[in-house]
Formats: C-alpha cells, structure tokens, sequence
C-alpha cells in the first residue's frame, strides 16, 4: 500500500520547467532517498509533497487525499506531513519548547501540560533536552536541526520530508543529525531525504533515487545504485561525489 | 581610593584629550555648552520672568475650563490608572535586584549636576526693559550659591564615599519605583511655593507670599499614591492566578474608554433610551452570537455559511449608512467579524463555551461604553468641547495610537495580500492619506467631513478629529509594519506552513511578533510624532495643551495680568513634552532590549 503517489507530475518556474513528469510511489514506512546534482528539482518535487510549492500538472496523492487548491485538504495533508529545512527554520523568537509546542497547541488543540510533556519527549529523543529554555539563536546548528526535527515530529506525522537537512551544518555536527534520522528511519518513520550524504544512503535507505534536470534518471535499491548503476547519468554522478 | 581616582583620571585623559585636535573639539564644545546653560540660567533668573504664570495655571493646563465641582472625575480618571498600573508592577514585579551602590551613583550623580548648575549660573543677568534700556541686576548672589553649593557638596561627597564602606545591599527593581515616587509626595507636604494672594482692590500682593501647597493639591495625591502601593501589594499576591495577566492588559485597553466615556464624561442617561433601544438591541445580537455559536458545526448550516457571512456583511454595510442607532450598526459590525472567527475557534464544546463567554462579555462592555460615550455630558463648559489642556493632548495621543495601531497593522497587511482588490484599496488608503499634509486632514475634519457623512449621522468635532487622525497616523504606521513583514525570511512562512498552520495563525503567531519587533524604533517614532503633532489641532479651534500656555495665558489679565509672559509657558510646554517622549523613547529601548533576548 503506497502512502504517497505521483503521477506525471509537472512543474513550471515561469518559463523555466523545473519537473518534467515525475511518476513514482512510496509505500509506508520506506526509507526513500532522492539525490541528484544541484538545480535537478529534487527540492522542488518533496516541496511539492506538502505542497510549499504548486505543480502545474499531474497527480499527487498523499495518504489518499490528492493536493488540489482546496486549503482544507492542504492543511489536513500538512499536518499529517513533517517537514526539515536546510536552513532549519526554526521561530527565533520563540524558546525551543515553545517552538515545539506551537502547532501541537494551535493546530492539534491540545492543552499545554500534554504538549510539553511530548515535547519534552521528543528533545530526550534527540538528545538535547536541557536546552528546552533556550531561544534558537543560542544553539548551534545540529543542535537547531535537531530541534527542527523535534518539531515536525511533535505533530506525530505520518510521513517525514527532510530537504537537505545536513547541507549547512559543520562536518562535525552532520553526525549528531543524521543520528537522530537514522534512529527515526528504524523506528519505522515514512521518510523521504533529499541528501548528499551517501553513507546515509547506504545505511538505511530502502530505495534511492536520482534527479537531474527535472527527470527521474534511475531508481534503485542503494546495493545495485552505488555498486552496478543502471544509467550513465548515475555513474557520472557517483564518480564526482565519491 | 587613590587608585580609583588615578583610574579615572587616565581614562577621562584618554577620551577627552587623546590628541591636539580632540582636546581643541573638548574645550570648544565645553564653553558652548557652559555658555548656553548659563544663558539659560540667566533668562529663567532675571526679575521680569514671572513663573508663577507657570505655576498658577496648573488646572487650566490640565483640564482647562473643566467645572471645580466635578474634578471628583479627574482625581478618579487618575487614580484609577495609578492603581492599574500598581497592580500591574505587582503583578509583572521583576526578580531584578539594583545593587545599593548603583542607586548610590545615580544620587551622586544628581547631585553633581545640580553642583554643576550652581556653580555656573551667572551672578549677574541683563534684559530689556520696558522703555528699550537694557537692565542688568544680580538674579544669583555669592550666598545662596554657597546656600545650595555646601549642602550639595556634602550631599556628594556621602554618596561617592558610601561605595567604599561595608553599605552594600540589592532592592528589588520594581520596589524602587515606589520609592522614587514617595519622594516627590512627600515634599508636597513640606515645601512651599510663593503663591498669587490679591488684596481688597483686586490687586496682586507684592512680593508674592510663600504658602503650603494647597490640601486640594497634597491630600488627593497621597491619597493616590497610598492606592497605587497598596494595589502594588494587592497584585504580588493574586501573581499566580491563571490568566490574570491576559485580564490586566485587557484592563489596560478598556481604561482609556472607561474614563473617556463614563467617568470624564459625567453622562446623561436617559432610561427609557436605555430600556426602550438599548437593552432590545443587546438581547437580538447576544441571541443572535449564540445561534450561530451554537449551529456553526450543523451541517445544513455548514453548507450555507458561506452565504449566511455574505449576507451577515451586506447588512453591516447597508446598516452602517442607515439611520439605526449607533449601538446596533456597531453591533452588527462586531457580529460581522465575530462570524469570521467563530468556525475556526469553536471546534470544541470547551472552545464553543469560552466563546460565548466572549460574546457576552464583549456585547456587555461595548453596550456599556457606547451608551456612556453617546450620551450627553452633564458637564458644561464654554467652547466646543470638555476636553481641553493636558486632557485633550492625552486623549488624542491615546486614541491616535489606539485605534491607528491596529488599523496600521491591517492595512500593512493589507497592501500585502494576495486578493487584488484588498491590495488596491489598502494601498490606495495609505497613499491618500499619507499625500495630504495632517493640517489639511485637520480641516476637512471640521469642515468637509460632515457633507460626506449621510444624513442625520453627525459626530462631535474631537471624534470627527480622532477619525481622521487614525487612518494619518495608521497609514505611517502601515508602511513601518510593511517594512519590518519584508524584513521576515520566505523560511518562516514555509515553516509554518509546514506544521500545519492556519493563515490566521500564521500571521498573528509567526509573521506579525517578528515583524513588530524588527520595527519598534520607528513605531515608537512615530507614535511620539502623533503625539506632538496632537499640537496642530489649535489650528481647527481645540484648546491643546500648548495653546494653553501659547495663547491662553499668554492673554490672561484677569486676574492677574500674565500678558507676555508666553516665554515661561513655552519653555514650560517644552519640557513636559520632552519629558514624555524621552520617557517614551527610553522604555521602548528597554523593551527592545527584553525581547532581542534571543537572537543574536
């Protein structure tokens, strides 16, 4: 049973056609890795998942409702969504907890005793409860992603988007994040990452993908994807990031 | 102590005299300022100053021509919000401790100014006569500066040399505001002031005698100051109850309307009014509020509430330009605007019960307001309007801000959306208004206003004022917030979107707290504007504060002859402005220090 799917999906930026019919599926509880040269619309296609950006053509279906305009269904799908950013995103002016406890409160209606109870939760899960007080602009970056991802997951998603999520962080603080994801992807969490860091890949992706202007060039399980690539493209790739 | 003062000595070297030139700019730079506090001195000393013009005119400046009988409502308007504002410090009370060494400093530091100011003030000072000739006379002799100079020297020397004893101990921060506050009080009990006496001809007693401050004076500011303590107490014990800060700050909003309508206002009531209009008109929309409270999750209604808002806002506007009772068309508009709301709110039957709480108690307050600020005033003073003096530039000041606030942040957000035709009429409000100089807006108030409006509604002149007031400095204050909405990352408004947030939620929790803190020093700019620019209302024909001091006094001969003696009154005028824009200024950079805690 495929939790999210995508029909010829389409996409233009003015003039410029950033997807160019992406067809696909994701069953539950697959760990799907997307990865692809710079400009390749891999950002775009996860943005569009949660609909952060409008597809022109095509069909998304996610968790069996489709992302048309009608703002209900967005919200609906949004919530069931978490998403990670590159440049994390969290709300400076609020402390960590509250930055977690925000949607839970607001969108979810839950009393505030029961979400900073989850809230606390969840910083334990990534590690960094002591800094619940703290405003983000005091933590440092992996400590700010790990926050970010405690936050999407306080609204108990279904399905979690990760957009480049190490790609501003120090080499050191990589770790600490992909960490916590790679807990994550055991515990059974519906991912989709859009990375370069292919240990990640190998590791815990169930499948991998890649992008490049706009098209889906291969899709492979991480053994035959890094070891006996299908297209050209991919070798190409591989030789460059390696 | 040696080195201390060696210390001292070398960093005041070092920032005064590091070179040629700077030591050149100190110096120069030093006379002038000298020179012009010594001109000043001189002016404010010479014989033909008459202060008491000043002194002797406190309740024209404050409430002008406001009747004696009533000043009970003064006292009450002024109490009231000292002891809102106690309970506030108590309940806000800080944990910051001033150490004793620092209130120390700062009364060494007094004192040093005002050794500062004796030492420099000119023995001898010239002015002009009333035949041309130039008179000189001693305004400051070598005794009462030695009066003043060996008091405050000792004064000084005790506080500087109280640092270096075993005197330490903290205050709490918000304490200290009652101890500077109990200072001035209790001098009202002490000091004398030289006051106008006339003899049996009608004639002012030279040289002016030296009197207590008069009981009316003293006794209902103790009287104040014991309830603004004894409130302070009152909010550090109800501290911890559940939402009481949310129902202080909407104290705080209801203040103002409370004194404007109710208790400055002494209103006429009419009970067959009340009784025969408005109590049916509450009863209709409180039903009304709770119909729709209660069906919003129906499904039928569901369906059709689409329509029902179309309708609800239909009826507002043709209510707004009918002949309906005042109460009534702002009862709709509120109606209106509450239906928005409601769906988004009422999800739970916990949700649906605060809400018709709201309602109630919301239909309750305007009813209440609207009735107090509709009716006539008991009062009867000459001229246009009750208001007048310090209450009229207060009333302005507020109500600008007041109501162009949040019409400032709809417009702003206005001018951004998304619907083109919001963005059209935003942006066409906000350039209108901001193209025509406020003088111009000031007259089409008193003149032109009243042809546009229909038939049969008419508005007193203060709140035709007040209307145009609001959408000048609201269009000011559109385009700061527009500044600081520009100001926030795409990032944030994905972020929000991404856990699921309404719009709703997103601007008034993400976008709008981060976008008013981006821009608190232009907003605190310009509402001291709208609040010195309260000043040009004289020119349509109200009685502001400075006109007072302007043109009042300066006209007053009975009865006592205080005509040319604007200067006093003027230079009077200025500092009271100035000390409340400093104060202004001074607190919104410590706001803006309290809430840039988290970024760096």
């Amino acid at each position: 049973m495929s939790i999210i799917q995508t029909k010829d999906v389409k996409k233009w930026f003015g003039d410029f056609q950033a997807l160019k019919g992406i067809t696909m599926d994701v069953a539950e509880g697959e760990v799907l890795v997307v990865c692809g040269p710079s400009g390749s619309g891999k950002s775009t296609f996860i943005r569009c998942i949660n609909r952060l950006e409008q597809h022109q053509e095509g069909q998304i279906i996610v968790d069996g409702i489709e992302l048309t305009n009608d703002l209900k269904n967005i919200e609906a799908i949004r919530s069931e969504v978490g998403m990670v950013f590159q440049s994390f995103n969290l709300f400076p002016h609020l402390t960590v907890m509250q930055n977690i406890t925000l949607a839970q409160i607001w969108v979810r209606k839950k009393n505030r005793a029961e979400s900073e109870e989850k809230a606390m939760e969840l910083l334990e899960r990534v590690g960094i409860p002591e800094q619940a007080q703290k405003f983000p602009g005091q933590l440092s970056g992996g400590q700010q992603q790990r926050v970010a991802i405690a936050r999407a997951l306080a609204m108990e998603p279904k399905i979690m988007l990760f957009d480049e999520p190490t790609s501003a962080l120090d080499p050191e603080m990589i770790k600490e994040v992909l960490d916590v994801m790679k807990e994550l992807a055991k515990s059974g969490m519906t991912m989709i990452v859009v990375t370069h860091e292919m240990g990640f890949a190998k590791e815990v992706a169930d499948r991998v993908m890649l992008f490049d202007e706009g098209m889906l060039v291969e899709e492979n399980t991480p053994e035959e994807f890094f070891n006996n690539p299908k297209s050209d493209r991919t070798k190409l790739f591989l030789s460059q990031i390696l | 102590m040696v080195d201390l003062i060696k210390k001292n000595a070398k960093s005041l070297q070092e920032s005064l005299f590091s070179s040629v030139g700077s030591a050149v700019l100190t110096i120069a730079t030093t006379y002038l300022v000298i020179n012009f506090f010594r001109g000043m001195l001189g002016f404010a000393l010479t014989s033909d100053k008459d202060w008491l013009a000043v002194l002797n005119n406190m309740q024209l400046y404050m409430v002008q021509a406001y009747p004696e009988e009533d000043f009970i409502r003064v006292w009450l308007s002024v109490g009231l919000t000292f002891v809102l504002a106690g309970l506030s410090i108590g309940i806000w009370r800080s944990d910051d401790r001033v150490k004793s060494s620092q209130v120390f400093n700062s009364f060494f530091k007094g004192g040093l100014g005002v050794l500062f100011f004796t030492i420099i003030a000119p023995t001898n000072a010239s002015f002009m006569g009333n035949d041309g000739s130039v008179i000189t006379e001693e305004v400051f002799s070598m005794d009462t500066r030695l009066g003043i100079l060996i008091p405050v020297a000792v004064f000084c020397v005790i506080f500087f040399s109280i640092r270096f004893t075993n005197v330490k101990f903290t205050v709490n921060s918000s304490d200290m505001v009652f101890f500077y506050l109990f200072i001035p009080v209790a001098l009202l009990w002490f000091v004398k002031l030289p006051t106008i006496q006339l003899d049996q001809n009608n004639e002012r007693i030279i040289p002016d005698p030296v009197m207590p401050i008069a009981d009316t004076t003293k006794i209902p500011w103790t009287v104040i100051f014991v309830s603004f303590l004894l409130s302070y107490f009152i909010g550090m014990y109800l501290k911890n109850i559940k939402s009481i800060k949310s129902i202080m700050s909407l104290s705080w909003f209801l203040l103002p309307l409370l004194i404007f309508s109710w208790i400055f206002k002494k209103p006429q009531i009419d009970m067959s009014v009340v009784l025969g209009s408005d109590l049916p008109i509450f009863g209709v929309f409180l039903l009304w509020g709770f119909l729709v409270i209660t069906f919003v999750n129906n499904s039928i209604f569901k369906k059709y509430y689409s329509t029902y808002l179309g309708v609800t806002f239909l009826l507002t506007l043709v209510g707004v330009f009918s002949g309906l009772p005042m109460l009534a068309k702002t009862c709709l508009l509120l109606i209106a605007l509450f239906s928005v709301v409601v769906p988004a709110v009422s999800t739970s039957s916990q949700g649906k019960r605060s809400l018709l709480i709201v309602w109630a108690v919301a239909l309750v307050t305007l009813t209440f307001l609207l009735r107090g600020g509709a009716s006539d005033t008991g009062i009867v003073v000459p001229g246009s309007s009750i208001f007048g003096g310090f209450s009229l530039t207060w009333l302005l000041a507020i109500f600008g801000t007041y109501v162009s606030f949040p019409l400032g942040v709809l417009l702003a957000l206005g001018r951004n959306s998304k619907l083109p035709i919001i963005r059209i009429v935003c942006t066409g409000i906000i350039e209108l208004t901001r193209s025509v100089p406020y003088i111009t807006w000031l007259f089409f108030a008193s003149v032109t206003l009243a042809v546009f409006l229909p038939a049969g509604v008419e508005f007193n002149l203060i709140v035709r004022v007040l209307m145009v007031t609001a959408f000048f400095s609201g269009a000011y204050f559109a385009e700061n917030i527009r500044g600081g909405l520009q100001s926030i990352p795409k990032g944030q408004y994905e972020a929000a979107d991404a856990i699921g947030m309404s719009p709703f939620q997103k601007i008034s929790l993400i976008i709008m707290p981060q976008a008013l803190r981006a821009v608190i020093p232009t907003l605190v700019s310009s509402a001291i504007t709208a609040f010195k620019d309260s000043s040009l209302v004289t020119i349509i024909g109200l009685f502001d504060f400075l006109t007072i001091g302007k043109t009042v006094i300066g006209n007053q001969s009975i009865p006592v002859n205080f005509v040319g003696h604007d200067r006093e009154n003027l230079i009077f005028v200025a500092i009271v402005y100035w000390i409340f824009t400093f104060t202004l200024s001074r607190r919104s950079m410590k706001v803006e220090k309290k809430l840039g805690l988290g970024e760096r």
